[in-house]
């Protein structure tokens, strides 16, 4: 690179060298649109290699340039199949042999080469991040404790939702380091996040902020610097120091590691002598960072400020480093020059305000509008008429609690949380006034803003189906009749998917099959039986000493050996929302294919129905197989049949099933639902109202003697699982591939 | 050789180690006092059963520990007629003889129980505090030195193994979790004689794996298995060796998580 770089600088490349090679390809008979073809291609090519394949392209000029062409269309594909590194040594390693073997040879290379062997040119014991990306999630999960994505990127760096690292790491030969250098950046960034570098406190940058924008975040502190990119620079060096720290304290082993990595890559970096002043500033502080040590050099721009550095390792927080910053800023400030920005490691984990911003942006958005559009809706309401109140049954009413405050605007009272209390003061209170639950006695009948949203929703009445209650938890009461369900069957498919599913999976039904025969002739001993194969001899030594204590001696004498001891029925339910799409609803259907066989072998009665629907009147319900309809071809055209449809409002085929599982007579029966996030129809039903009506449906199977298990595939299961499904009664799965694996192993747990 | 102990020596004469989270002792003692029976919860290993022998240490009361399977049946628990040398003997089952002494009778993991078996506690566990003796034709009415305690874990997923509400809601019930990082790390080093460096990174691990519950683990790490790691890091196994081994493995046979794990373990240690 180094050589070719000298002569082929970029603005030779723009200027002479440029003209030179236009002329070559004229003498070759290329015309000006053959011509603007290749500058266009060599233009589009990533800065970093332009210069070496363009000085390759003007030699290969000289000789023939109907090779140009082809070249650089291989070279194109390479770019596509190669990391930067290897994309430059193949580079290279072509150029050498057009050097040394002539233009033949190097025709052969070029085009002798095919994709297979090209990424096979790649490092071979590089690590791509795809390949570790799964355990590397789980990783920082249990680290962080935290629903924290990892993405690939260019570089190091998180917005506060996932932690984006470069795709490829091959500093070393050895898979290990290179898989160390991931672990090492994913920690720094979760430190990014949970120790306030980029999640900074309001008040910390209250403290710094000349003037304070509504929403301060770390954005707006970077803007008060001139050269943002410099402060960026030093800033992010300060925090990884700071944060080693704290990283040594959680994860020692991993930073011990790191040490020698460090310094591997500190070796690595040329020194620039002539490297700009304000650039060798903060490559300074860089070295500082990988060594642990300040350079006599930077010691010498710097004075005590190393020291002052280092004292960032003493259990500071981002407040000091914002300090810090503020003073070295203004030292490398003054020095001469512009600031080049230094290129850092992979191994730096990098602050990108923006991205952290648009992601807090976002998150405060979306909760606002919502908030607004409910305060919104409530001040257009009528006015509530008084009498509505009594006529509520007395057991559903709930009271105002003393210790909470409430607003009463036009007849209402209304539950104040601090989101709300937040809203209110901004647009002020047209028409309310806030009262404490304490002063009023008693009196009154609370109730949440979702509730009232739905008290001028129009009734859509149709005809047929059957009517379900839901639960209105603002009320403490169900809206009786409320939805209309009506049971449909599933278009059947036509493509072999169930067939196909077996034969992608034969092998693991093979291993299923015999693990739910296990379950099945597991010989479970039954004691003290008036028959049986055997006498049960605690029985007998029992009935013995009965008799002789006086005592009628029990007939119960006997065990046997019982398999038929299973009685249970299990229906499932499959969300067929909109959101299922893709590979969602491919798992859903691979798993029940999955869940057939094993429920077959072990001879468990089982149903399965979809839902999905729009609005309470349209609840649909499909029937893919009954309680009594066999696993036939019939039900698994349904299977295959089964495609997204539109929303998910939970309640009534909870309920629905729950009146379907009651008609079967097994001991012990199953329901368990299979959704992807959170119950959300096209109207009011949202938020806490989905939630608490699922809730509550799911209570209600509880108290028919149902036993509910939620299965849910959800990347960003929310807190409000918990709440929604019951501590014990649900799993959530992160990724949908593993569904079909899981499913059969989730019933082995639930009924052994 | 193994020792057999008998019921009446099994009052606890050494103070068994235990260090209270929160007001649990106090609340065992007002519990002992107003004769109300005990559930304690708690995911596996996180103290319960030592906390019953540090109770009945405190309270110098004998305790003994019944530990429930599916085949165990009412007069397991009670007693039954056995004969020696052409006579009947009555011999007390063991809830019989904590009954007729005055001591704790802990059933743990109450839910592996039988059902009809776990009624026979009935009785013993509302006011009444009796518990009666169908073959001798007997009643035993509790002395106010009897306590009932039991102990569930709410974690364990299977819909067969539930307690039945008719059972729960004779108990007060105290919650157990993890205790926090000073205090765990404390019982580790207590329990194994390591050091604390060792010890609170064996906290820390098992913090990391308790992140995991339910994304992909059942469970997270226990203090019990911290302990185990802890005995064998003092015996000179290697610290990642005793982690895979105490630790990983036994959370789980999935490979990719074990992967995770190794990783985690590798990170701390």
């Amino acid at each position: 690179m180094a050589g070719t770089g000298d002569k082929y600088s970029d603005e030779k490349y723009a200027g002479e060298f440029r003209e030179d090679f236009i002329r070559n390809l004229r003498i070759d008979f290329f015309d000006d649109e053959e011509i603007s073809a290749v500058l266009r291609d060599l233009d589009s090519l990533d800065s970093r290699i332009r210069q070496k394949v363009f000085a390759l392209c003007h030699t290969l000029s000289h000789a023939s340039s109907s090779l140009v062409p082809n070249a650089l269309k291989r070279i194109k594909t390479a770019s596509g199949l190669l990391p930067g590194r290897d994309l430059e040594r193949w580079i290279t390693h072509a150029y050498d042999i057009l050097d040394r073997q002539g233009i033949g040879a190097f025709a052969d290379y070029i085009s002798g080469i095919d994709d297979e062997a090209l990424r096979r040119f790649s490092t071979p014991e590089g690590l791509p991040l795809r390949e570790i990306m799964a355990v590397l999630e789980t990783y920082i999960r249990g680290i962080s404790g935290r629903e924290l994505k990892i993405a690939a990127a260019r570089e190091t760096y998180t917005d506060t939702s996932a932690i984006f690292l470069p795709a490829f790491v091959n500093r070393y030969e050895d898979r290990d380091r290179n898989y160390l250098i991931y672990k090492y950046c994913a920690a720094l960034a979760w430190a990014q996040i949970s120790q306030g570098t980029v999640t900074t406190d309001e008040d910390v940058l209250n403290r710094f902020l000349k003037e304070v924008p509504a929403e301060p975040d770390i954005s707006a502190f970077f803007r008060m610097f001139p050269d943002e990119r410099m402060a960026i620079d030093i800033f992010s060096i300060l925090e990884a120091v700071r944060l080693e720290t704290f990283l040594e304290k959680e994860l020692p082993g991993l930073m011990r590691e790191v040490k020698a990595v460090k310094r591997d890559f500190l070796n690595d970096r040329p020194l620039c002598p002539e490297q700009a002043r304000k650039s060798a500033f903060v490559e300074g502080l860089y070295r500082l960072y990988l060594d642990g040590e300040p350079a006599e050099e930077f010691q010498n721009l710097t004075g005590d400020i190393p020291g002052d550095i280092l004292m960032l390792k003493k259990n500071a927080g981002v407040e000091e480093s914002m300090k810090l910053l503020g003073i070295m800023y203004d030292l490398a400030a003054g020095l001469a020059g512009d600031y080049q920005p230094v290129i850092f490691d992979p191994l730096l984990c990098t602050i990108r305000p923006q991205e952290v911003s648009l992601v807090l942006k976002a998150g405060r958005r979306a909760r606002r509008q919502r908030l607004e559009g409910m305060i919104t809706k409530l001040l257009n309401m009528p006015d509530f008429e008084q009498q509505k109140i009594t006529l509520r049954r007395a057991g559903q009413q709930k009271l105002p609690e003393s210790g909470k405050e409430y607003l009463l605007i036009k007849g209402r009272l209304i539950e104040l949380d601090s989101e709300m209390r937040e809203i209110l003061q901004e647009r002020g209170m047209s028409g309310g006034i806030i009262v404490k639950g304490a002063d009023m006695g008693g009196a009154g009948s609370p109730m949440t803003l979702t509730d009232l949203m739905e008290e001028d929703e129009v009734i859509e009445e149709s005809a047929g189906g059957v009517k379900y209650d839901e639960w209105d938890y603002k009320r403490g009461g169900y809206k009786k009749k409320w939805c209309t369900l009506r049971e449909k069957n599933v278009h059947p498919g036509h493509d072999p998917f169930v067939e196909q599913t077996r034969k992608r999976y034969s092998g693991y039904i093979r291993v299923l099959r015999k693990r739910f025969e296990l379950l099945r002739r597991e010989p479970r001993l039954l004691r003290r039986q008036k028959d049986g194969d055997d006498f049960d001899l605690d029985a007998v030594i029992d009935a013995y000493s009965d008799s002789h204590a006086g005592l009628a001696p029990s007939e119960d004498l006997f065990m046997k050996y019982d398999r038929q001891q299973r009685s249970i029925a299990v229906l499932f339910l499959l969300d067929m929302s909109g959101s299922t799409k893709g590979w969602i609803n491919e798992a859903e259907k691979e798993s029940l294919v999955l869940m057939a066989e094993a429920l077959e072998t072990l001879g468990d009665r089982y149903a399965i129905f979809g839902f999905s629907g729009m609005k309470r009147s349209n609840c649909d319900f499909y029937r893919i197989k009954g309680f009594e309809e066999p696993y036939d071809g019939k039900v698994k055209r349904r299977i295959s049949g089964i495609s997204p449809k539109d929303y998910t409002r939970m309640g009534p085929p909870i309920r629905h099933s729950v009146k379907i599982l009651k008609a079967v007579e097994e001991r012990t029966r199953l329901f368990i639902t299979l959704s992807d996030g959170r119950p959300e129809d096209y109207d009011a039903y949202k938020g806490d109202y989905a939630i608490e009506d699922t809730r509550r449906a799911l209570t209600e199977a509880r108290e028919q003697g149902i036993h509910p298990f939620c299965i849910t595939i959800d990347r960003e299961a929310g807190s409000y699982l918990r709440h929604m499904y019951g501590e014990v009664n649900y799993i959530v799965i992160d990724d949908v591939k593993k569904l079909p694996n899981r499913i059969t192993e989730i019933y082995r747990r639930l009924t052994t | 050789m193994a020792k057999v102990i008998k019921t009446e020596e099994f009052i606890i004469r050494e103070e068994p180690f235990y260090l209270a989270t929160d007001r649990e002792t106090e609340i065992f003692e007002a519990a002992y006092r107003n004769r109300i029976p005990v559930l304690l919860k708690g995911p596996t290993g996180c103290g319960k059963t030592r906390f019953m022998q540090y109770m009945s240490w405190r309270l110098k009361r004998p305790l003994i520990t019944v530990s429930c399977h599916d085949d165990l049946t009412a007069s397991d628990l009670v007693g039954r007629y056995l004969v020696q040398g052409g006579e009947t003997v009555w011999i007390d089952g063991p809830l019989t003889k904590a009954v007729r002494t005055g001591g704790f009778c802990y059933l743990d993991e109450i839910v592996e129980a039988r059902k009809d078996t776990t009624v026979v506690i009935h009785p013993l566990a509302d006011d009444r505090r009796i518990l009666p003796i169908e073959k001798r034709g007997e009643v035993l009415e509790a002395p106010p030195e009897f306590l009932l305690g039991i102990s569930y874990n709410p974690g364990y997923q299977s819909v067969l193994k539930d307690l039945k509400q008719s059972t729960r809601q004779r108990f007060l019930a105290l919650e157990f979790t993890y205790p926090d990082r000073k205090l765990e790390t404390a019982i580790v080093m207590h329990e194994s004689g390591m050091d604390e460096e060792i010890c609170g990174r064996l906290v820390i691990l098992a913090e990391k794996t308790r992140n995991l519950k339910d994304r992909g683990l059942i469970e997270g790490a226990s203090t019990r298995l911290l302990i185990h790691a802890a005995k064998l890091i003092s015996a000179g196994i290697g610290a990642e060796k005793a982690c895979s081994v105490c630790v990983a493995e036994p959370l789980t046979d999935d490979h990719e998580m074990l992967e995770a794990l190794a990783e985690l373990i590798r990170s701390i240690f």
